[in-house]
């Protein structure tokens, strides 16, 4: 990597971002194609027309509580963007610059946007405390879109997609084979750690009833996760299959271009429709799942159902189906809720009744749920290797005072982007002790499989119902 | 000219026109911004929306009593400013018996002496706000001109009109205190439907507004590559 493309921003770049002339223009271009065509318009004229600048969202603000700079106040922020279409598409705004001149939209103003844009995590807490209704995370989401219009993207954000739609099908450039190897050998750690030896990932089954979409990084990073997601699907003869055209729940798209997210989630339904399943489940990843939610937008009347690995194990725990050991997980455990399942309160109550029901010391982190606090490295940022100390020593830090104030030893935090910036935190905050885990990895350890364990003896407890694992 | 023509005129023409001013301007934003919420939803891919989350919320942020607590202090002024505001020119006796007088309308009063508490409270809790903004980093960091003065534009009727109601505690001439009392009133709302100020019609949409947003219409993206040239562009 050249120094030139860091030089520019806090992030790389790529060098086609540097090659971009007449970026005013087209930003507004673009902004302009956006209006018409999107539902945006609606909320910047509102937001744009009553936003009273009272400073309440910095308080809620994990960065801006962190390095108390101005330009890390939410309000601030969308300022940035409100400030160009007030200008440029309100006919006060025209009007006003024909009379006294003043903002123009220039490379420098773009330059600062690019930055401030990408030290928001997009956690949209701060929605929460703007009485004007604010949601400083749309204007994020739309700012970034329109950056990228102009080709400013980071370069871990734009690569990766560009492997997914271009390249080999996925952002991890996971082959297939690659893909079955590393199944087969989730298969033989099975039978060697838990001695199951029946347990199988499904490629390719027509008519399944879930095809399976995990973030494509867990199969190299995560794979107790992937373990739990299949042991679940076992002991409860699920049906459910993994597609050999398309196995990636991760959509950065969402971070970055709505014209990116629109395909990603595109291809994940003519997946699911290719293999005359019913419904999309997707793995242990906050933003993998929001980005299923938009399935609806782009699906039609017969959009395919999209259901979370936690709501489907919650359910089936409920009903008694999942078989427990009687002894739970000993280690004090903590939840980190992801945002982008937690702040809308969609997610919320099913991991933690898991939790409780095979942990034996279960603590909550405070605040938490609907007003959690980010990771540190939401809307993308924990792609951005290159801004780790900014993640996690600023944006993270808050993350790592709850979790040390909770004595946890085990953080469990059901998203991949969550667990990567999450391990680095604690790395970061004297907290190497702490481990970080997915929630399907705990459960994996419970599971009753009714075998002995490979070297154990014979006699294993009775398994414990739900109601009795409580 | 007399100060009793400058009066009339104020409390007449001009008063006649604020207030058609007031109801068209706002009546303008509630329709334009209704009809962009229908052809907002009209045009989302998924109709479906958390339509109680989006009423509790709105709800709880027209009486925001659980909502102080970040910035305790900040947030009392503010909501014992707008009890304020919207009691009193309503419910005052003297502004009903106005309206009796001119189209014979009128209903209930609050006693003066509430009025009267509730008018201090506003201009105190109008200078609160200004001082809030001014010491609280944060918000004297975000705020324009307008949002400095807005909040004692609007307590100057309310200044004026404790005068015009408590003569005795006044150091101006009864006419004085009303004239600047109709003027700054008329002033206000001329201002409303111009300013921030109109998040008094506006407020209870805008949970929804922030709900619609993120309902995209199913093709948006495609169309603007195609509108920007890109449809077939790389990555």
């Amino acid at each position: 990597m050249s120094t030139q493309t860091r030089d520019k921003y806090s992030y790389y770049i790529e060098q086609k971002t540097l090659d971009v002339t007449d970026r005013p223009r087209k930003f507004l271009e673009a902004f302009a194609a956006v209006l018409e065509h999107s539902n945006y318009g609606v909320a910047l004229e509102t937001y744009s027309r009553l936003s009273a600048k009272c400073g309440r969202c910095a308080v809620s603000c994990q960065v801006y509580e962190t390095t108390q700079e101005e330009r890390d106040i939410p309000c601030h922020r969308s300022e940035l963007l409100m400030r160009v279409y007030r200008r440029y598409f309100t006919p006060s705004g025209l009007f006003k610059s024909r009379l006294f001149g003043g903002f123009r939209l220039t490379d420098e103003y773009l330059d600062e946007m690019a930055e401030d844009f990408y030290r928001c995590t997009a956690c949209r807490r701060c929605k929460a405390t703007c009485p004007i209704g604010i949601d400083h995370g749309l204007v994020t989401h739309l700012g970034r879109w329109l950056l990228a219009e102009i080709d400013v993207i980071p370069k871990a954000l734009v690569v990766a997609t560009r492997e997914q739609l271009e390249g080999v099908g996925n952002t991890s450039a996971i082959p297939v084979p690659a893909l079955k190897d590393t199944c087969e050998f989730l298969e033989e750690e099975f039978e060697d750690i838990y001695g199951v030896d029946d347990i199988k990932y499904p490629f390719d089954v027509e008519g399944a009833e879930y095809v399976f979409f995990p973030a494509v990084s867990d199969y190299l990073l995560e794979a107790d996760t992937l373990m739990g997601n299949a042991a679940v699907m076992h002991v409860t003869d699920g049906s459910w299959t993994i597609g050999t055209g398309n196995y990636d729940g991760i959509n950065y798209g969402l971070f970055y271009s709505d014209r990116m997210m629109e395909r990603i989630v595109q291809n994940v339904i003519a997946e699911v429709r290719r293999l005359k399943a019913k419904k999309v489940l997707v793995g242990e990843c906050g933003h993998a799942t929001r980005s299923a939610w938009f399935i609806p937008t782009f699906g039609g009347p017969d959009a395919p159902e999209v259901v979370n690995c936690m709501q489907h194990t919650h359910a089936l725990l409920k009903a008694g189906k999942i078989p427990l050991k009687a002894e739970k997980i000993k280690e004090r455990v903590t939840y980190h809720d992801p945002c982008n399942i937690a702040r809308s309160g969609r997610i919320t109550e099913e991991p933690r009744e898991i939790l409780k029901a095979i942990c034996a010391d279960y603590v909550e982190m405070t605040p938490n749920r609907t007003e959690n606090y980010c990771c540190g490295g939401g809307g993308g940022t924990v792609s951005i290797d290159e801004i780790r100390e900014f993640r996690t020593k600023q944006m993270g830090k808050i993350k790592a005072d709850q979790i040390r104030a909770t004595g946890a030893e085990i953080v469990v935090s059901p998203c991949a982007n969550c667990k990567k910036q999450l391990k680095e935190v604690c790395e970061d905050n004297d907290l190497e002790d702490v481990r970080v885990c997915g929630l399907h990895d705990l459960l994996l350890e419970v599971i009753d499989f009714g075998v002995p364990k490979p070297g154990e003896a014979e006699e294993v407890p009775e398994p414990a119902a739900v109601g009795q694992a409580r | 000219m007399s100060i009793e023509v400058w009066l009339e005129w104020l409390r007449g023409p001009v008063f006649w026109a604020a207030l058609a001013f007031l109801i068209l301007g706002l009546g303008r934003h509630v329709a334009i911004t209704v009809w962009a919420i229908v052809r907002t939803y009209r045009r989302a891919g998924d109709k479906t929306l958390p339509l109680r989350q989006v009423f509790m919320t709105t709800l709880k942020w027209l009486f925001p009593l659980d909502k102080l607590g970040n910035r305790f202090l900040y947030g009392l002024s503010t909501l014992a400013f707008h009890i304020s505001v919207i009691l009193v020119p309503i419910f005052l006796a003297g502004h009903i018996a106005l309206w009796q007088r001119g189209l014979g309308i009128s209903w209930p009063a609050i006693p003066n002496r509430v009025a009267t508490t509730l008018t201090i409270i506003a201009i105190v809790s109008a200078l609160a706000i200004v001082i809030q903004r001014i010491v609280f980093k944060e918000s004297r960091l975000l705020s324009r001109f307008q949002d400095f003065v807005m909040p004692l534009v609007v307590a100057l009727p309310f200044a004026s009109g404790l005068l015009v109601m408590h003569p005795t505690w006044s150091l101006v001439p009864y006419d004085v205190a009303l004239l600047v009392h109709v003027a700054s009133a008329n002033l206000v709302m001329f201002l409303i439907p111009l300013t921030k100020l109109s998040h008094m019609v506006l407020l209870p949409g805008t949970q929804v507004i922030s709900e619609l947003a993120w309902h995209f219409p199913p093709h948006a993206g495609e169309q603007v590559g195609v509108a920007l040239g890109k449809a077939n562009e790389p990555v």
